[in-house]
């Protein structure tokens, strides 16, 4: 049964953001807020030189995102494990491969920093699997 | 002593398709020539494995070279006057006329990608000419590859096109490879990328070439990787379900540069095939 991102797991998260020596390479220029959506419960990221300083979960209007990437659960539980199969193994795989996976929004501030937000998802795929399943 | 590589760079001038190309070619071996095509936006360093490889270049002669516009491969004169578009009768006359110059006899050409995808139509067009074909994720028609964020002049294009190919490595490929992958993609010129895939997802159309190919005057090895998304194995599938007598094999746990992003894994799969070549 897939169960939704909690606080510790969104923490977690952000600390190995955090800690990534590529990140600390490559993430000068990538400072935006951007959101995650899993089956429509949202966290927004605050992303500043490639490092998360702040996480809202289900933001108000107020706090405004470039862009959303968003998948049912059922999509995302397939990609965050370590033995993916086909066409769910990569950030980029789904966006051209699974339909239920998309960016709404400024896609072109995506792209401009699609190698660090490729790495953050990459990061993200390392996480604990969200159906239990290891 | 220096630690000096058997393989051997060289500039060929050749004239295609009335126009002139300064063409870079790396080398090595003796035995039947095997030509190796790069995929697009990169360039012959992706079969640098398959150069160093004894038990390959003790039968074969291989070279690979750059396509203009790739690589060490000057563009040809007055290239600033036209947007770069790679086309099925320009690329396919590229490597008829590198054979010809050099007067390699009944080659094997083998290439990835976009280069997997031409050696159909090699085959189609010139199978008396060849001993065979081995094409790597190859596929006779492929859509969805282009977007126009590969050259637009607000995102770094080699960035992104390094980025946008590096989800189609297998997941269990060593990272060293990958990422070698990735630099070569990080390094070509403006538009080249989108221009190749231009090529793949535009004037690319084979579907009806590939039912000219008689695999008992020229053989046919398929390969893809099990994580290609490009070319997925399925349409891959529905090449080889056109050519009787076509070898097709999905490669576990490789994506889709199969000859730099897992070469350990790889060679076993193309050992068995140019068995079958030589």
């Amino acid at each position: 049964m897939a169960e939704l991102p909690t606080p510790d797991w969104m923490e977690r998260y952000r600390q190995r953001v955090n800690e990534d020596p590529e990140m600390a390479v490559i993430g000068d220029w990538f400072s935006l807020d951007f959101k995650l959506a899993f089956e429509g419960d949202a966290w927004l990221l605050s992303v500043r030189a490639g490092r998360i300083v702040d996480i809202v979960h289900n933001p108000r209007f107020d706090r405004p995102a470039r862009f959303t990437i968003s998948a049912p659960m059922r999509v995302w539980t397939k990609f965050i494990r370590p033995d993916p199969e086909p066409l769910y193994h990569d950030f980029f795989a789904m966006l051209m491969r699974v339909p239920d996976f998309g960016i709404d929004g400024d896609s072109l501030a995506a792209m401009q920093n699609a190698r660090a937000l490729h790495r953050m998802m990459n990061i993200l795929k390392t996480m604990e699997p969200l159906d239990g399943r290891s | 002593m220096a630690d000096l590589e058997p393989v051997v760079g060289r500039y060929l001038n050749l004239e295609s398709g009335g126009r002139r190309y300064r063409i870079y070619y790396e080398e090595a071996g003796e035995g039947r020539p095997l030509i190796c095509l790069h995929t697009a936006g990169a360039d012959s360093r992706q079969f640098r494995h398959v150069l160093n490889d004894a038990d390959i270049t003790g039968r074969f002669r291989v070279l690979a070279f750059d396509l203009p516009f790739h690589g060490r491969s000057n563009p040809p004169d007055e290239w600033w006057l036209e947007r770069y578009r790679l086309t099925t009768d320009v690329y396919l006359g590229l490597i008829r006329d590198f054979w010809r110059a050099l007067g390699l006899e009944r080659p094997v050409v083998m290439g990835c990608s976009m280069g997997g995808a031409i050696v159909l139509k090699v085959a189609a067009d010139h199978q008396d000419e060849i001993t065979g074909i081995v094409g790597l994720e190859s596929t006779a028609f492929a859509e969805g590859r282009d977007n126009d964020f590969l050259h637009h002049p607000a995102i770094h294009g080699g960035e992104l096109a390094a980025c946008y190919t590096y989800g189609l490595n297998g997941p269990d490929s060593p990272e060293e490879g990958c990422r070698e992958n990735w630099w070569y993609y990080s390094q070509s010129g403006p538009g080249i990328y989108k221009g190749d895939v231009w090529f793949y997802c535009e004037d690319w159309d084979a579907r009806e070439d590939i039912g000219r190919i008689d695999t008992n005057r020229c053989k046919v090895s398929l390969l893809t990787g099990e994580y290609d998304y490009s070319a997925t194995p399925e349409m891959t599938r529905r090449v080889a379900d056109a050519i009787p007598g076509c070898r097709f094999t999905v490669m576990k746990g490789i994506g889709h540069f199969p000859m730099v992003e897992n070469y350990a894994l790889f060679r076993g799969y193309l050992l068995e095939e140019l068995a079958r070549m030589a």
